[in-house]
């Protein structure tokens, strides 16, 4: 099995810091399930970090972890630590709505708030306070055009957003999480319920993205993730198999069972 | 490996493929019987719809009068009329004091009458004088008691009864057969000239017998009354009054009016000035004058009539005019408020000049008659009931038959007009239900809703604006206590509480809604309102205080750090905020009291010491009234019925909000309550909207509650202390007692045609709304 056709791209400098997400012996549970065992990888500044696995292995959970989406869900637990630029995401005197404006995060659905185009960008704005119209405007307009909408959306940007095309509404969505200028962005499957050309003009946002954001990205397809991603992480049955450079990963997986996934062979 | 091959390659059946018949058919007839069903409720509703307009249609319909065949009496000076309960015997009386009966069919003469008054034979000189007749010089009928009144030429009058005896023959065929008896006969006057008209009404203090002859060139009106008494024995004892000058003062004199109650009489002068006497202790004497159509004009009266009832008087001038004048309490000039008389309406009027006003019996139209037409009116709402031209002969005397069915005109040739009239609802217009209108006795035009009395000469009031009104004063306050609480709830439940409480709490407020609401009215009626009224001021204390303290606990709770509020799980809020509530709330329920008495003590009228009561402050600082039974108590218990089911339907519709948004809401760094208020409640609005109307058809709807907690008076009053009637609870308790096809039952179905207008508007409008707004937030 060859890897060439996984053209990886090579990984950017490494100017940021290197334990920007610092994952420490994390295990979670969901009631009496173990979701994730423990697990211990660190999360560079300014890089995209792909999670891949086959369903259930667990890496959509260790996302919606580092926002602590998962708050919502009764009956968690979790052991271990997860740590932004040092500071501990449990930490009690954290709210968790501080840490969410700090950490955003795009879904596997779109979703956008019924909403006219323009109020969908600016909704973390506004719920942060902001009422001068001239601020919300220009981050209106920075976050389209940054997500690469701003183009198609300029002229009607009073329209529900529930008038987009799938596409348009997952740039939309991306907008939306960028607007209040996240040091991090979740990325939950963005692609997954798109078109080619509309993952094509994601994952050339991606890109473009990235001299900003810290980027995490869980996707299931492994073009994707060799396209986009600086490092891989692959997870199987809650448990990190592997976690290292995507070309590494892609070219030369250190374990068997990463080589089965990627050629396919599972999963 | 190979058999599976063997069996893949085997064609299987056809049957497989074919759909069986019984599936077919359940398919055909299920479909035909949902279609069926469908389209009976769409014919049901209609239905309903149909037959609530046909019953109210005929109030709106006009007199349907068809013109009879005349009856012929031919031309003998003929000025009275009068005439047997079915009209099938008309009489006339001719100058002479003649009566004469015709068969209303062949106008063929059955029995006639010849006046023949003798004077009495005088022993003088023991000789008996020849005695001589006495002509007639007055006659007067008056159909309805069957009397004639004939005043003579001696200064006496004779009063005839008139009797109909009803006799079957041997086929059975009905037969009449009139008679005539002497009833009175003596003077009234001392005055011996010729009468030249006279009266007889019978009063409350018995018969009233008044005569109008000349002296020395002027009028001179006398009376005199036969007061009845019945003894224990059973013989009546009459005893007979001394004969009474009336109105001794007036000159010109015109007409004079009597009221059938005899305790009044109106003298019209040729000048055009109305005398208004009242009766007291046998004496007339002057009450009001005044000019009916104004100090401006000296228009001459033309035609004047009591309507029935006595209170009101229709006159009619010679300049197109027609203007009602009733008897109604006004305040004079020294502040008191005493009965007078006074205009209240101006007609429409007939071109030309006033030839008549004569008034039905039993209801309030009259016949106006006036340059050669003719109209039936109601008096009250001044609707035209009918119009037709008029004979060309001079109308002698008009007779409305008792119930309103048959009116006759006697002409001076010599002929009886005659009409069937079929008006079942004269009192009813457009004007009746829903515009003010000035009722004998008000003190000015009201909307009145008064349907029954106990007085045979009561005019219903059937004005629907207050009870329009009282029911949504009802529902106003109704949802202004369930809306609020309603809302609120349903979005902590749905969005704060946790799921283990939510799944208890939803149900019980599902129960709640099925609680029958007359066991809410009885509640209502009996135990709260009793309690409201004792606890007023500390019952608004507590919900005064319950909005402020809850805002107060958020406001402390934010305030608190961060890790003592960690300890408090999502969810279980309410466990810090429901003690401090109550703690609250038993603050202000104490304080309440002291409250009562430092802002409203008030002087007690009767005893004059100074009490804490915010009842009796209400009363005496605003003038309002005071009802235990009140808005406010109707109010807390409907909105108790209202709030289980928009608080169900609600919380169905904020909870259907999807999880996504919520989440993604939350991932931007929205707090829960900024995702509920930016996206949650925006994205449900119009199933919240929903939620509110059906809240709001059940509060307009509710009848029991509002029977068993107001008092039912029909008042216009935003007072939020005082009852209501509403058009459900109005329906509940009249309907019972209303006769059908009467204007009171055909009232209450217009109330209830009315409520179903007010539903529909209003919910038309809620719909397009909603349709908008779901449009505006609509979800993929």
């Amino acid at each position: 099995m060859s890897n060439a056709r996984f053209q990886a791209r090579p990984a950017t400098d490494q100017t940021g810091r290197p334990d920007f997400i610092s994952i420490k012996n994390f295990g979670f549970w969901y009631g009496e399930k173990k979701a994730l065992k423990s697990m211990t990888l660190d999360i560079p500044e300014r890089q995209v970090v792909a999670f891949i696995g086959p369903s259930g292995c667990g890496k959509s959970t260790l996302l919606r972890n580092l926002n602590r989406m998962n708050d919502l869900v009764d009956g968690i637990r979790h052991e271990g630590d997860i740590a932004i630029k040092g500071q501990s995401i449990y930490d009690p005197g954290l709210e968790v709505i501080s840490l969410r404006r700090r950490v955003g995060m795009v879904f596997q659905k779109s979703n956008p708030f019924p909403k006219s185009i323009y109020e969908n960008v600016v909704f973390a704005l506004r719920v942060m306070g902001v009422k001068n119209r001239a601020v919300l405007d220009e981050a209106c307009e920075t976050s389209l055009r940054k997500a690469a909408l701003w183009d198609e959306v300029k002229d009607r940007l009073n329209d529900n957003a529930l008038g987009l095309s799938g596409g348009q509404m997952q740039r939309l969505c991306i907008a939306r999480a960028i607007a209040n200028r996240p040091e991090i962005l979740l990325m939950d499957e963005p692609c997954s319920a798109l078109d080619p050309i509309a993952t094509g003009k994601i994952e050339e946002l991606i890109h473009e993205l990235k001299a900003q954001f810290t980027i995490v990205i869980v996707t299931h397809s492994m073009q994707q993730a060799a396209r986009v991603s600086d490092r891989t992480a692959f997870f199987y049955l809650g448990e990190l198999i592997e976690y290292d450079t995507t070309e590494k990963i892609f070219m030369n997986p250190g374990q068997a069972q990463t080589e089965a996934y990627i050629s396919g062979r599972f999963g | 490996m190979e058999e599976n091959q063997k069996q893949s390659t085997e064609q299987p059946p056809e049957s497989r493929f074919q759909v069986s018949r019984s599936t077919l058919l359940i398919d055909l007839w299920m479909g035909r019987i949902i279609r069926l069903g469908g389209i009976s409720v769409v014919i049901a509703v209609f239905g309903m719809l149909g037959f609530l307009v046909s019953q109210i249609f005929p109030l709106f319909s006009k007199a349907k009068v068809e013109s009879l065949a005349p009856v012929n009496f031919s031309q003998t000076g003929n000025v009275a009329l009068g005439e047997d309960e079915y009209g099938e015997m008309p009489f006339t009386c001719d100058t002479k004091g003649n009566i004469i009966f015709r068969k209303a069919g062949d106008s063929s003469v059955t029995k006639t009458w010849l006046a023949d008054f003798k004077t009495a034979t005088q022993a003088s000189d023991g000789q008996n004088a020849a005695p001589v007749s006495i002509p007639v010089t007055a006659i007067k009928t008056y159909p309805r008691d069957g009397l004639v009144l004939l005043g003579l030429a001696d200064g006496s009058v004779r009063e005839l009864k008139i009797n109909y005896k009803i006799t079957f023959d041997k086929n059975g065929k009905r037969e009449l057969e009139p008679s005539i008896d002497l009833q009175y006969a003596g003077k009234i006057s001392e005055n011996n000239s010729a009468i030249l008209e006279a009266w007889s009404v019978k009063g409350t203090e018995g018969r009233l017998y008044i005569c109008r002859q000349q002296k020395d060139g002027h009028d001179l009106l006398t009376g005199r009354r036969l007061i009845e008494r019945k003894g224990l024995g059973g013989k009546a004892k009459v005893t007979v009054s001394e004969p009474f000058p009336i109105a001794a003062d007036v000159t010109d004199l015109e007409r004079v009016l009597v009221p059938s109650t005899a305790d009044s009489l109106l003298v019209i002068r040729k000048t055009g000035e109305v005398r208004v006497y009242q009766n007291s202790e046998n004496t007339f004497s002057l009450l009001q004058s005044f000019k009916p159509f104004g100090d401006a004009k000296n228009a001459q009266i033309a035609a004047a009539g009591f309507i029935f009832g006595n209170v009101s008087v229709v006159f009619q001038g010679n300049q197109n005019e027609e203007v009602v004048w009733s008897l109604y309490p006004q305040k004079q000039a020294d502040g008191q408020m005493l009965r007078r008389w006074g205009k209240i309406h101006d007609c429409e009027t007939l071109a030309g000049v006033g030839q008549g006003i004569f008034p039905a019996a039993g209801n309030k139209c009259y016949l106006s008659v006036a340059g050669g037409r003719m109209q039936i009116r109601n008096m009250t709402n001044g609707s035209i009931r009918w119009e037709d031209s008029a004979p060309a002969s001079p109308i002698q005397q008009v007779i409305f038959s008792r119930n309103y069915n048959r009116l006759s005109l006697l002409c001076e040739d010599g002929k009886v007009y005659r009409w069937a009239i079929t008006d079942h609802h004269p009192e009813a217009s457009w004007n009746t239900f829903f515009g003010k209108i000035w009722y004998e006795g008000a003190e000015g035009p009201a909307y009145t809703w008064q349907s029954s009395s106990g007085s045979d000469e009561f005019e219903a009031k059937y004005s629907l604006v207050p009870l329009i009104y009282g029911t949504v004063k009802g529902t106003f306050y109704a949802l202004l206590f369930a809306i609020p609480i309603a809302l609120l709830a349903a979005v902590y439940v749905s969005h704060f509480l946790r799921p283990e409480w939510k799944s208890v709490i939803k149900p019980m407020m599902e129960i709640m809604a099925s609680l029958p609401s007359v066991v809410l009215g009885f509640l209502a009626g009996l135990w709260l309102a009793p309690l409201v009224d004792t606890h007023l001021i500390p019952i608004l204390c507590v919900i005064g205080v319950l909005a402020p303290s809850a805002l107060l606990a958020g406001y402390i709770w934010s305030k608190l750090p961060q890790p003592v509020r960690r300890r408090v799980g999502p969810g279980w809020e309410f466990a810090y905020l429901f003690p401090f509530i109550v703690l609250c709330a038993y603050g202000a329920w104490q304080l309440g009291p002291t409250i009562e008495s430092t802002f409203f003590t008030v002087k007690d009228l009767a005893s004059g010491q100074n009490i804490s009561d915010f009842r009796e402050w209400w009363r005496q600082s605003t003038g309002l009234n005071y009802d235990s039974r009140n808005s406010l108590v109707v109010g807390f218990v409907m909105g108790f019925a209202v709030i289980p089911i928009v608080f169900t339907i609600a919380e169905d519709a904020l909870s259907n909000v999807p999880n996504s948004l919520i989440s993604g809401s939350l991932a931007l760094g929205a707090s829960r309550w900024q995702t509920v208020w930016t996206v949650v409640v925006p994205t449900a609005v119009s199933g919240i909207l929903s939620a509110v109307m059906i809240g709001f058809g059940r509060a307009v709807g509710e009848t029991m509650i509002v029977v068993m907690a107001t008092g039912n008076t029909a008042v216009m009053e935003a007072n939020p202390f005082n009852g209501m009637r509403t058009l459900s609870a109005n329906i509940a308790v009249e309907l019972p007692e209303a006769a059908a096809g009467e204007t009171h039952f055909r009232a209450l179905f217009l109330g209830a045609c009315c409520l179903f207008a007010l539903t529909f508007i209003v919910n038309t409008f809620a719909e397009t709304l909603r349709q908008r707004l779901r449009k505006r937030y609509k979800m993929n």
